[in-house]
């Protein structure tokens, strides 16, 4: 029997998941790999059983959430977190830097009572996560090798150094070069730098590696006449979960 | 020893003759002034006046991602060693990474032998490229004495103006010159103006740091302990550049790449960076180098300390890259400016 694996969906805008139907053709190999018993963007069947494989996109914001993640944990063997929703938090994240009640009434006004709420948590902050595929959105290949690893049963890690290197492998002309900033030198690689091969800053998406120099960016980003403030937006858009617990 | 001269105007066409013979290439404008070495198929896409390519020529002979090995599991276990190479001809490389591919050669040719660089390196016919003046102030190739040709290549090509020199150092180069007729043997001339090049180098090139070669050993073995180390571990971002960028640095990683089948994969190496936070990571989670200074002083004792114990030579070809490539603005040359100054 092949391995049955699920997809569910928490605080997130779905667009990783919708990485996985752009797979192409890879995509027909991976089926052959697994069984998917669930996929709400794909197909309409659902699936109570026991998982081997979970994969998660989404972060944790609502009491509700916090018990649906933690049974689809208790039946899932193995638990693939996916996205930056997922991994850090992502954009959500954004919610945890003003208190939870103003929040609410900026956001819903009138009906706020109506919207329980909790701060916003990557996965693992609420439960056991076993693999990580970082990224807004995820990169393809990375999460084909996630799979391949949960599938083999090996243990998987996210680089931990930054965007900078796989740029600089694929010998790109810097940013910093064209007097644009870009936060690659504090972000975690492993999405064979997407945005700057394609001429894009990096905004950050997978989240800052696990031991940024955030004092020495602030200095460089600082000599190109950016505010402050601005500078704090840019590195925070992304990791505003950071503080509330360590993500490998 | 074969000197022959080609009329400058004639270069591009020459290039171009090369090109439909073999695999060539030279360095291509990227814009915002940045150059990088690839393909071209046509002359006029080479630019013979260039500053240091973003990646040294190291790219082809120690690939960014290579395959080392096949494997199959599918009945028992079968592997099978791969060399990728591709001939090429390498054109216009500057005297800074002419040595860059000295100092791999002597890293890959140490015991135990590394046979897929050595297999490569075979396969890559060089042309070299004379600067005729400093390619910008992050240089330091006097001061490390790559500012002249030291051998390293089959043909090596001198600006002369209206002409180019070009010294025949191989049988291959032989061959190269012998290619659609472009070139003639020089003359006295010719020697003569080659003279005037070099006499008015030598005025430009030098004391690119206020300090000399044979002192640098002296230097680094008082500096283990200085502040200096954490003043530009505190700017450094831990991101990289600096080393892959660097012609002399050659740590790898080597990794699997498992088929979509599972049981069929990939040995690959890919390059690996004493600046990146797991590369002195251990099991159990302890870094030898956590802290950025101890990183950034490995870098510089790996260029002008370890090296020359070990081979007799430096490892730095003063091509300036790290310093050119740096969004923190640590720079080589006043590094070793200020190194000296502490030990003065
Ligand atoms: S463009 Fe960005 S990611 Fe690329 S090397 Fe420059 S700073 Fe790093
Ligand atoms: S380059 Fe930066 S913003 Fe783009 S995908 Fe990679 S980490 Fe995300
Ligand atoms: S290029 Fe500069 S910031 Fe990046 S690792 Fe090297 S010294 Fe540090
Ligand atoms: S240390 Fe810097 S200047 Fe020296 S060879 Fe490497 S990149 Fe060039
Ligand atoms: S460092 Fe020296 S040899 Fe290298 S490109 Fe610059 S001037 Fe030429």
């Amino acid at each position: 029997m092949k391995p049955r694996i699920a997809f569910f969906d928490f605080a997130c805008c779905e667009g990783c998941q919708l990485q996985v139907a752009n797979l192409g053709e890879a995509l027909l190999d991976v089926l052959k790999l697994v069984d998917v018993v669930e996929f709400r963007e794909v197909m309409s069947e659902k699936w109570a059983g026991p998982l081997d494989i979970a994969v998660v996109e989404g972060s944790i914001t609502t009491k509700e959430a916090v018990e649906r993640i933690e049974k689809i944990r208790a039946r899932s063997r193995i638990l693939i977190a996916y996205g930056s929703c997922a991994t850090i938090g992502g954009v959500n994240g954004m919610k945890n830097r003003s208190p939870l009640e103003e929040i609410r009434r900026t956001v819903y006004g009138e009906h706020a009572h109506t919207f329980p709420t909790i701060a916003t948590r990557p996965v693992d902050q609420v439960v056991k996560v076993d693999y990580y595929v970082h990224g807004c959105p995820i990169w393809p290949p990375e999460f084909i090798e996630v799979l391949q690893a949960a599938l083999q049963g090996v243990p998987c890690f996210p680089p931990d150094h930054a965007v900078c290197v796989e740029c600089k492998l694929n010998e790109n002309v810097c940013l910093y070069d064209k007097g644009v900033t870009c936060l690659g030198p504090v972000t975690r690689a492993g999405c064979n730098s997407w945005c700057t091969n394609n001429g894009n800053i990096c905004y950050g998406c997978r989240g800052l590696v696990s031991n940024p120099n955030t004092k020495g960016a602030m200095d460089v980003l600082a000599r190109y006449r950016i505010p402050l403030e601005l500078v704090l937006n840019k590195m925070s858009m992304y990791n505003a979960c950071r503080e509330q617990g360590k993500t490998p | 020893m074969r000197y022959v001269t080609i009329p400058a105007d004639k270069m591009a066409d020459y290039i171009t003759a090369l090109a439909r013979r073999q695999k060539v290439v030279a360095p291509v404008e990227k814009g915002k002034g940045q150059f990088a070495f690839e393909p071209i198929s046509e002359g006029r896409e080479a630019t013979l006046t260039y500053i240091p390519t973003i990646l040294p020529p190291k790219k082809f002979f120690m690939p960014q991602y290579e395959t080392l090995l096949e494997y199959d599991l599918h009945e028992g276990q079968k592997m099978q060693a791969v060399v990728e190479l591709e001939e090429m001809v390498l054109f216009g490389v500057h005297t800074c990474d002419l040595a860059g591919i000295a100092c791999l050669n002597t890293v890959f040719s140490d015991r135990p032998k590394d046979l897929n660089y050595l297999i490569r390196k075979n396969k890559i016919v060089i042309i070299g490229l004379e600067c005729v003046a400093y390619c910008d102030e992050y240089a330091s190739c006097a001061l490390m004495n790559n500012h002249l040709p030291n051998g390293g290549y089959d043909l090596f090509l001198t600006p002369l103006g209206d002409r180019y020199i070009g010294h025949v150092n191989t049988y291959i180069g032989d061959s190269l010159v012998e290619e659609g007729g472009f070139f003639r043997d020089a003359t006295g001339a010719d020697f003569a103006a080659l003279e005037e090049v070099r006499r008015r180098k030598r005025e430009v090139f030098h004391d690119e740091v206020p300090i000399d070669l044979d002192e640098i050993p002296r230097i680094f073995a008082h500096s283990l302990r200085t502040t200096i180390w954490k003043e530009i571990g505190d700017r450094c971002l831990s991101c990289g550049n600096c080393t892959n960028v660097c012609p002399t640095c050659y740590c790898f990683d080597i990794v699997d790449k498992p088929n979509l089948d599972l049981k069929s994969g990939r040995r690959i190496r890919v390059w690996d960076s004493c600046q990146n936070e797991r590369f002195a990571k251990i099991a159990g989670g302890e870094s030898f180098r956590k802290e950025r200074s101890s990183r950034k002083r490995h870098r510089f004792f790996r260029k002008f300390r370890y090296p020359v114990d070990r081979f007799g030579k430096f490892f730095c070809t003063g091509c300036g890259r790290c310093s050119r490539t740096c969004m923190a603005r640590i720079n080589l040359k006043e590094t070793l400016a200020q190194l000296a100054r502490e030990y003065v």
